[in-house]
């Protein structure tokens, strides 16, 4: 939204402030100013002149041969602009002038004829970009008048963030802003001249009549003639200045109100309008705009009717079936009032939003579709153009012209903002807001909301604390902490624990953290040849193949190693994130999974080594985050698509599965790194942690030192560990203080199958040294263990 | 006599303490030596004489640069003093673990550790919430345009993934009451084309107080103290109107360019000001939806762009590198900065 500050000038004295300053203020107390622009014309020397005659000199060029009457003098120019005619006034740049773009007029010569000055597009004269035709100045100015004199030079545009905006349909005219400006600086605001239309009570009414209130709340017209002719200079600079294109008065005035009081109009061509109705397409087809294009229509779109025939797309854009042309005699003006999201569903849905669309889709206040009309008919009047009234001003629906009241306690406020505000300044900036304001009793105010404020806006006494504080100035109120708690902020215990995991893996273990996306993609599932089952289904993924929401975290993570392999030879990664699994009430059970992933790009190093570091990483993570004994189940081949195909072995934390660990098969080895070592686990987080600081048990160490015995028993490979421990647990004695795993060795002179597991126990007791008859007896004993288990010492 | 000679140098070079060279002095010198049994042992009888000469010179040679030798390494580790032990300590250290944390981790940790000192609890939403508590009881209508598919990813279930962390705004009040004073960092996402300056999937951190007669002057300071510990200096701050459906007033506070400190620079586009945190009074009708009585207590909401933050901290350009699963990017950050 661009406001130009010469346009405000009319109705708050600004001529003392600089456009920084007010740009500056808009920005702490109204909305946010992205830039501003001084807008320089280029008009010195430049003077009105009439075309008193033309000729046609090219017809491939357009080129004609024109007579400027300039205040007494003459000129021959040659102008290409399509619409030079006679009798037309427009700028006229004589020679040693110089028009915007640094260029000096001189006396030239083009196509075969003398050309002295030229007549100027508005580009020509620095008013905007618009270069394809001339600038048409009213008859009533004068022939030679100095432009410089009837217009000003600079304009200040200042540009404001349309997303500022959203919640202000007021500020989307210049009034608006105006409006602001008088309350920020403590000024005036000048009244707009509005028409009180009380002469023209007695003319009939227009047939109208609104059938969906709900969609149009009220809707105002009236039918008119008038003068096709150009607009006053004011209107037309202004216009330019914003990046309007300037047509007649009829066109331009309509925008011009849009621009000042955010209220957009529409003219219909009378001559084809019997009587207008607001209703719904009804149905489905098709409405040709007046920009020609057809556009397809859904029943719910709101259109404005004539008769049985839609003739515009209700707050969007006219129909050509009755747009206003050459041969029009009489017009119907519309200013209606229409529910913002209506119109905005019918112009995302058709792909068009017109500078009505957008200032409709904010929710207009009915008051203003009354108010345009008047300031129209007061436009109309000054510029002089020839006008005949034919209906009186026709109103369907509530105008909503009342000042809303709304209490709002003294203390409220002042609590709220955290600070004493004087009452006076309360109703100080209230009123230079718009609103009224009065004592409802000692403690309360009774503030009126003014017709032209959203209800959406302002309703509540919240409101009226953000219209007394934004004018008041945030800057003015004193930072203040709150009052301290005294009672103790408790440690959430799981998200600290997802800390202390993430530390444990990457300041203990060389892990780094990584995030993916929350959803799989398809494609690389189907590589994993890897089916998730039900999983919870975007309805509008960011593509086809993404839509279904993660319920592991492990495909996503198997995917880095693909996309990593060339740059390291290891690594170790980690993911903590949130996975979604659908419920039977087809909703959502959201958790926290542990995704690990160790890469090596060997072969040749020892896998069950590489396994048990692993291990090793998750005893080190169920230690630090107090989850409690993990043991790992045998691994096995996985059988089904709903796993990822090789090895896995189930984590258990108390005996209860918590997880996987995993090695991928060759096939998908090759997938992601041939040649390689791919050793992965997963971890369902919500249930693997603990308290956050434990309370560990000190057990005293015994003052006199024990025996080491080193023992190394064959065992089965192929049965395990756990089995093997299972049998020598059988053992107790009371002289063992505690027996350490050493080593497992297999190879010559071993056969194969068979590996030598070296256990270490410690010996003693806490009260006195054991005696070496006591050594040697518990070694006796232990033998003799060994040999009712059938096994065997290496 | 080459080869004892040239095994001596050998031991020699590999000594790393007197005791060694003493030992290496025996080996060679000592009664049993092997160079004093090169001579002990020579069969002097079957040579001739010229044999027996060169045999004396060659070993009287060989004795006499072995014991030279042994002098200058008995020399060398006197030199050495108390370095008696072969270690390069400038050579670069080995068996390293330390690894990385993501950049939005490093950053959670320092705000969750700010705002617990602050006195605030650390919670944490759901990323699939159902629109309710992302969009209605937020106080946003229903014909919202954020509601429509533009922005918002929708489940086929009618959920969707959240919007922003807001969401557990209400949530957190029903759960906890008052008073409330909370953080709930997490996941976000929105509908958009991923772009150097577009991800549909980002963190925020949303911060939460709800007491009697929490005030805008409140609101301003505890800011103004955040950003005193994020930036570890003293701030400059300023809050200016700004549009959210579930505050009210709502504002836009922005902070001072630290960079320029306020007189203009391309990071905050010559204003001196840089837009930081999204933030006004809770609305009357959010803390309705959250029991709470809204005529008795009053709260402030404020939203951190936790990934904005990094990047502004890390000095990360693009946004789309932090989901980009690759290792150049995350192996930057070690777990440096974590709790
Ligand atoms: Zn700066």
């Amino acid at each position: 939204m661009k406001i130009s500050l010469e346009w405000i000038s009319q109705y708050v004295d600004i001529s003392d402030l600089e456009p920084d300053t007010i740009a500056n203020n808009l920005t702490m107390a109204t909305a946010e100013v992205e830039g501003v622009e001084i807008l320089t014309r280029t008009i010195q020397g430049i003077v009105v002149g009439e075309v008193v005659a033309v000729e046609k000199i090219s017809k491939d060029k357009n080129l004609s041969l024109a007579e400027v009457e300039c205040g007494g003098k003459r000129y021959m120019t040659v102008c290409g602009a399509p619409n030079v005619r006679i009798g037309m006034k427009s700028a006229f740049a004589p020679p040693g002038v110089t028009i915007a773009g640094d260029l000096k007029i001189e006396k030239s010569r083009i196509a075969g004829h003398i050309s002295e000055g030229i007549l100027c597009s508005s580009r020509e004269l620095g008013m905007s970009e618009f270069h394809d035709i001339i600038l048409e100045i009213p008859a009533a100015v004068k022939t030679g008048t100095l432009l410089s004199e009837i217009m000003p030079e600079k304009d200040a545009i200042v540009e404001i963030d349309n997303k500022s905006l959203t919640h202000r349909p007021d500020l989307w005219g210049h009034y608006g802003f105006a409006r602001e400006i008088a309350a920020i600086f403590g000024r005036e605001l000048k009244p707009l001249d509005l028409d009180d239309l009380t002469a023209y009570q007695s003319l009939p009414e227009y047939p109208l009549e609104i059938q969906d209130y709900a969609g149009c709340p009220c809707y105002c017209c009236m039918e008119m003639k008038l003068a096709v002719r150009p607009s006053p200079l004011p209107i037309q600079w202004r216009l330019h200045a914003l990046g309007q294109r300037t047509f007649n008065l009829l066109v331009d005035l309509t925008n011009y109100i849009m621009l000042e009081l955010a209220q957009p109009m529409h003219a219909f061509d009378g001559d084809k309008l019997k009587a207008v109705k607001v209703g719904p397409f009804g149905k489905e087809g098709t409405f040709t705009t007046l920009d020609d294009q057809p556009r397809k229509m859904q029943s719910k779109d709101l259109m404005i009717w004539n008769e049985k025939e839609p003739v515009a797309l209700a707050g969007i854009m006219g129909g050509v079936n009755s747009e206003v042309s050459e041969s029009t005699s009489k017009l119907l003006l519309e200013s209606a009032n229409f529910l913002g999201s209506r119109i905005r569903r019918t112009s995302v849905r058709l792909g068009l939003r017109t500078d009505a669309s957008q200032r409709f889709e904010k929710d207009q206040p009915p008051i203003n579709t009354k108010v345009a009309i008047q300031r129209f008919i007061s436009l109309v009047k000054q510029s002089g153009a020839d006008h005949e009234i034919l209906s009186r001003l026709t109103i369907d629906g509530d105008l909503k012209d009342d000042f809303r009241p709304v209490n709002v306690s003294v203390d409220f406020l002042n609590a709220r903002v955290g600070m004493q505000i004087p009452k006076s300044e309360m109703f100080r900036i209230l009123k230079s807001l718009g609103f009224t304001a009065e004592d409802k009793d000692d403690k309360t105010i009774t503030a009126g909301i003014p017709p032209f404020r959203s209800a959406k806006d302002i309703s509540i006494p919240y409101d009226i604390l953000e219209e007394i504080c934004r004018v008041y100035g945030f800057d003015n109120i004193e930072p203040q902490l709150p009052q301290q708690y005294t009672e103790a902020v408790h440690v959430n215990v799981k998200l600290r624990n997802e800390h202390k995991a993430r530390r444990t893996l990457a300041l203990g273990h060389g892990f780094m953290e990584v995030h993916t996306y929350s959803w799989f993609d398809d494609y690389w599932l189907q590589m994993l040849r890897f089916d998730p089952g039900k999983t919870l289904v975007l309805e509008n993924p960011s593509a086809g193949n993404m839509s279904r929401m993660r319920t592991t975290l492990l495909p996503n993570m198997l995917n880095l190693v693909r996309q990593n392999n060339l740059h390291r030879d290891e690594f170790r990664l980690f993911e903590m994130g949130r996975v979604y699994q659908p419920t039977e009430d087809d909703k959502c059970d959201e958790t926290t999974r542990l995704c690990g992933i160790s890469y090596r790009q060997t072969k040749s190093y020892n896998l069950e080594l590489h396994f048990r570091e692993l291990r090793g990483i998750l005893e080190d993570l169920a230690l630090a985050t107090s989850a409690g004994d993990l043991s790992l189940s045998p691994l096995e081949e996985t059988k089904d698509k709903s796993t990822i195909a090789g090895h896995q072995a189930k984590i258990m934390i108390n005996k209860n599965k918590v997880g996987f660990i995993g090695i991928p098969e060759n096939r998908i080895l090759k997938e992601l790194a041939p040649n390689a070592q791919v050793i992965w686990f997963e971890i369902e987080f919500d249930k693997f942690f603990g308290p956050i600081y434990p309370a560990i048990k000190y057990e005293r160490s015994s003052e006199f030192p024990g025996s080491w015995m080193d023992f190394s028993i064959v065992w089965d490979t192929d049965a395990g560990y756990d089995k093997l421990i299972e049998k020598i647990d059988k053992f107790s004695h009371p002289l063992i203080v505690k027996r350490e795993f050493v080593a497992l060795y297999k190879g010559k002179p071993l056969p194969q199958g068979k590996g030598s597991y070296s256990f270490r126990y410690l010996i003693g007791l806490k009260e006195r040294t054991i005696t070496g008859e006591e050594i040697e007896e518990f070694k006796k004993q232990y033998l003799e263990f060994l040999k009712s288990q059938e096994l065997e010492l290496r | 006599m080459k080869q004892i000679q040239q095994q001596l140098i050998d031991d020699l070079s590999k000594a790393s303490s007197m005791k060694e060279v003493e030992e290496i002095r025996v080996r060679y010198l000592g009664k049993k030596g092997l160079l004093t049994l090169q001579w002990k042992n020579a069969d002097f009888k079957s040579m001739s004489p010229d044999e027996r000469k060169n045999f004396g010179i060659e070993f009287n040679k060989t004795k006499n640069l072995a014991e030279a030798k042994i002098r200058e390494a008995m020399e060398k580790q006197q030199a050495a003093g108390s370095r008696s032990i072969d270690v390069d300590a400038t050579l670069p250290g080995t068996d390293r673990r330390l690894g990385c944390l993501h950049p939005i981790t490093l950053i959670r940790m320092e705000l969750e550790e700010i705002f617990h000192g602050m006195g605030f609890k650390v919670l944490a939403g759901n990323d699939v919430e159902e629109e309710f508590y992302n969009f209605d009881a937020l106080n946003i209508p229903a014909d919202h345009p954020a509601r429509e598919t533009q922005d918002t990813f929708w489940l086929t279930n009618g959920m969707l993934l959240r919007t922003h962390t807001s969401a557990y705004q209400v949530r957190a009040m029903k759960k906890f009451g008052t008073p409330l004073r909370a953080i709930f960092p997490g996941r976000c996402f929105r509908y958009e084309s991923v772009d150097a300056s577009h991800e549909n999937t980002f963190y925020q951190l949303e911060g939460l107080m709800v007491d009697i007669d929490i005030s805008i002057a409140n609101l301003i300071g505890v800011m103004k103290t955040l950003l005193g510990e994020i930036f570890r200096k003293e701030v400059t701050v300023r809050l200016r109107p700004g549009f959210f459906p579930f505050v009210e007033p709502g504002f836009e506070l922005d902070c001072q360019c630290l960079i320029c400190e306020g007189r203009g620079c391309p990071t905050c586009k010559s204003t001196g000001w840089i837009e930081l945190i999204p933030c006004g009074l809770v609305h009357p009708k959010v803390l309705e939806y959250g029991s709470i009585d809204s005529e008795k207590y009053s709260g402030f909401a404020f939203g951190l762009g936790l990934t904005r933050l990094a990047m502004m901290k890390f000095g990360i350009p693009e946004i789309r590198l932090f989901n980009s699963g690759d290792i150049r990017f995350y192996g930057q950050f070690p777990a440096s900065g974590s709790i």
